[in-house]
């Protein structure tokens, strides 16, 4: 019997069905949903070490959304209305817990759906994916290919976004001529590197000197920041360093006296950055991700609901730990809820198809399945983005501009840079 | 006659278990397997009175070379483990030239900066090693069947039988050595070293031989991780995954050939299922922290010596003995 059952292929059919016997039997939580049953999400991030400031903001915000969705009476599928709940696993930013923590939410949780940040994490799951059919989400497009047709980037193409407040700057303050640029040496840094010096590139911004890729285990960035003010620049690029080496290297350059311009992908917890060098110091640093009681975002073209208040509420249940991500996964959740509604189903298939059917409702605005040429799939979910300055000690969207638009004239720029430093699908080990 | 019947009844304990787990924990158990092989590999070279930094790098080594060899080369991978193993075992030899000019805390610095010199290498070099984003996609140990039982090696379980085979004979192998005019030696090098060398004994040679035969069995577990997660990269084999290895192995103790295995299975019962299932899932590092403390405060040689105190006939001699016999 147990020859037979291990012997035929294992299909995500036949795992669908095994695992709904084993869990049936095991009276663990059922893959098919009763009416009013939850229904659960599968939350698969680092929520401690160094990289958990992208993950623990996110639940902290799914949190709140969960609430919200589950006041206005859950989620309505074909068989009616399903409150939500979220199941959270730490992967401690590791492949190996991840694909732990992925087979735990998918065979013992029952989840219909998972949220990563990727990276690091993401070949530890892939082959989960691929064996279950079971749809993910990820923060980072670069984790894209081909292969796994149910993974998708609808929160943000980080990098890719970056290269908005590049020509920003460039457009607003022409006299900053040259930059030099910082990141750690890992795989959110060197995409990150790519974009910027695609985007320093077709904003005719001099690179004074190469790309400075330190190890990321640095802990002291006295010598990383003496040597990057020893070109003089103009610009000073963070790059999408983590918040453990933003505030750090921001402080060093506070004490070295730089007085020019800061850009950086992210400024987590900027109050505290504030705190550790000056008011003046941070006005004008140019970042990525916005606080969500900028009036900006009250226009009719986002798409996230009620952003001041989600700000508001977050805030008091989280006071000083607004982050980059803190709305991210929980827009995706916004998407999900849209297609699975669409769809009458949380069947990954459904789900899936109903998202891709025509433009998505992205947070920043109506937006494009997009990313072939990049990433092998259109799976990344595309459009404007802000730019974001930090004016009189608090952040303060400056604009939105398209990435569509930036890439359809400076593609080639990006894709050069990319291949020089790996990044592309195609070029992944 | 009671010697035979334990075995039997342990090794049906062992290929029952996993059937009384969850299928999380049957995922946690082939790295706890995994993760056994390594801390008792470690163990080996702590005979001769090192401490090494470099010990998980070394097993990344093996993974490595095993992922390179079997997707490059086509090699099959139960061979290309072997070749990992081999690998990580030639490197050490390599590596001791200059480590073995140190000792003590010197040789604990020299190894962690072999180490990292060796991750910097993964990282700066994208052809072969991957670069930042390591190897990816690395063949899986291909499935099979012994008629009665067919083994699917993306399931937990299959994959536990596989690994457990392999690491109970490589335990088998660190047992045999370390009871061997060989292992004597080793603690003759560490705890009567001036003794050992006016007998005639190679200090170096015997720590060279130790950190070599460590390094393979560290590499063999590097490789079984491997070809199980799918992927390496430089950083899953960093100085924090190295903490945790040095905090088995001086929880459990290292005076017997268990303690590092207790040390072992007990904390990461502890942190991946206890803390975990009792909604710690944040606060792990601090109470895993905090427990350490307390066991090093309250328990100095290790959890070894509470099973020596129930089972004081049973008890190893002590290092010093061993070495002056």
């Amino acid at each position: 019997m147990l020859s037979k059952f291990t012997a035929s292929g294992f299909t995500r059919r036949t795992f669908l069905k095994t695992s709904a016997a084993a869990t049936a039997a095991l009276g663990l939580p059922k893959m098919a949903l009763a009416a009013g049953e939850p229904i659960k999400i599968g939350f698969l991030a680092p929520l401690t070490g160094a990289v958990a400031a992208w993950g623990k903001p996110g639940l902290d915000g799914c949190e709140i959304w969960a609430e919200r969705v589950n006041a206005a009476g859950g989620i309505t599928l074909s068989d009616g209305a399903h409150p939500v709940e979220f199941v959270a696993y730490d992967n401690e930013y590791d492949p190996a817990k991840a694909r732990t923590g992925a087979t735990k939410l998918i065979r013992e949780d029952g989840v219909s759906f998972i949220m990563m940040l990727g990276g690091d994490t993401w070949p530890g799951v892939q082959p989960v994916a691929e064996r279950t059919g079971m749809l993910f989400s990820t923060l980072l497009p670069s984790d894209l290919s081909p292969d796994t047709t149910t993974l998708l980037a609808p929160a943000e193409v980080h990098p890719i976004y970056n290269v908005t407040g590049v020509e920003w700057l460039a457009q607003n303050k022409p006299e900053l001529k040259t930059a030099v640029m910082c990141a750690q040496d890992d795989a959110l840094g060197l995409p990150s590197v790519a974009t910027y010096l695609a985007a320093f590139e077709a904003a005719g911004i001099e690179m004074l000197d190469e790309p400075l890729l330190f190890d990321p285990s640095t802990t002291d960035f006295a010598p990383v920041v003496t040597r990057l003010l020893a070109k003089n620049p103009d610009i000073i690029c963070l790059d999408t360093c983590y918040s453990d080496y933003v505030h750090p290297i921001a402080e060093q350059l506070f004490q070295q006296n730089f007085g020019g311009q800061i850009i950086s992908c992210t400024a987590d917890f900027y109050d505290q950055m504030i705190a550790k060098t000056s008011k003046d110091f941070m006005e004008g640093f140019i970042f990525q991700f916005p606080d969500f009681d900028d009036p900006a975002l009250n226009a009719d073209t986002v798409n996230f609901d009620d952003p001041n208040g989600f700000y508001a509420e977050y805030n008091k249940r989280h006071p000083g730990q607004w982050g980059a991500v803190s709305w991210e996964y929980a827009s995706i959740m916004d998407l999900w809820k849209a297609a699975a509604e669409k769809a009458g189903s949380a069947d990954p298939d459904a789900v899936i198809a109903a998202m891709q059917e025509g433009p998505g409702n992205h947070a920043f605005g109506d937006a494009e399945w997009w990313g072939e040429e990049l990433f092998g799939i259109n799976n990344a979910l595309v459009g404007d983005w802000p730019v974001v300055a930090i004016e009189n000690g608090k952040a303060t969207i400056k604009e939105f501009r398209s990435i569509p638009d930036w890439y359809n004239r400076h593609g080639d720029l990006l894709i050069k840079h990319m291949q020089d430093y790996g990044q592309m699908w195609d070029q992944r080990s | 006659m009671l010697k035979p019947l334990i075995f039997v009844l342990a090794a049906v304990a062992l290929i029952a278990l996993p059937h009384g787990l969850s299928f999380s924990q049957q995922e946690i158990l082939v790295f706890l397997v995994i993760n056994i092989l390594l801390v008792t590999s470690y163990r080996l070279l702590t005979l001769t009175g090192e401490w090494s930094l470099g010990h998980v790098v070394i097993m990344g080594v093996g993974a490595y070379a095993s992922a390179l060899v079997s997707k490059e080369l086509g090699v099959n991978v139960p061979v290309s483990i072997l070749l990992g193993g081999i690998t990580s075992a030639l490197l050490a030899v390599l590596l001791s030239f200059p480590l073995f000019r140190m000792k003590g805390f010197y040789f604990l610095i020299g190894s962690f900066a072999a180490g990292e010199i060796i991750r910097l290498i993964w990282k700066r070099f994208r052809e072969p090693f991957g670069g930042v984003r390591g190897i990816s996609g690395i063949d899986p140990m291909p499935d099979f069947s012994l008629g009665f039982y067919s083994f699917d090696f993306f399931e937990p379980v299959s994959y536990y039988y596989f690994a457990g085979f392999v690491v109970m004979i490589c335990l088998w192998v660190l047992w045999r050595i370390e009871k061997s005019p060989v292992g004597l030696t080793f603690h003759a090098v560490h705890w009567q070293d001036k003794l050992a060398q006016a007998s005639g004994v190679n200090l170096r040679a015997y720590r060279t031989l130790a950190f070599a035969i460590a390094s393979g069995f560290a590499g063999i577990a590097g490789a079984l991780q491997g070809h199980y997660v799918g992927t390496v990269n430089p950083n899953s084999f960093d100085i924090e995954v190295m903490v945790f290895v040095l905090t088995w192995a001086i929880v459990g103790g290292t005076a017997t050939f268990y303690g590092p295995i207790l040390g072992c299975v007990l904390l990461t019962i502890l942190n991946e299922i206890v803390l975990r299932e009792l909604g710690f899932e944040q606060a792990r590092p601090l109470i895993y922290g905090a427990i350490m403390i307390l066991s090093i405060l309250f328990l100095p040689n290790g959890l070894e010596s509470i099973v020596q105190k129930v089972l004081p006939r049973k008890a190893a001699p002590s290092p010093e003995r061993k070495a002056a016999a």
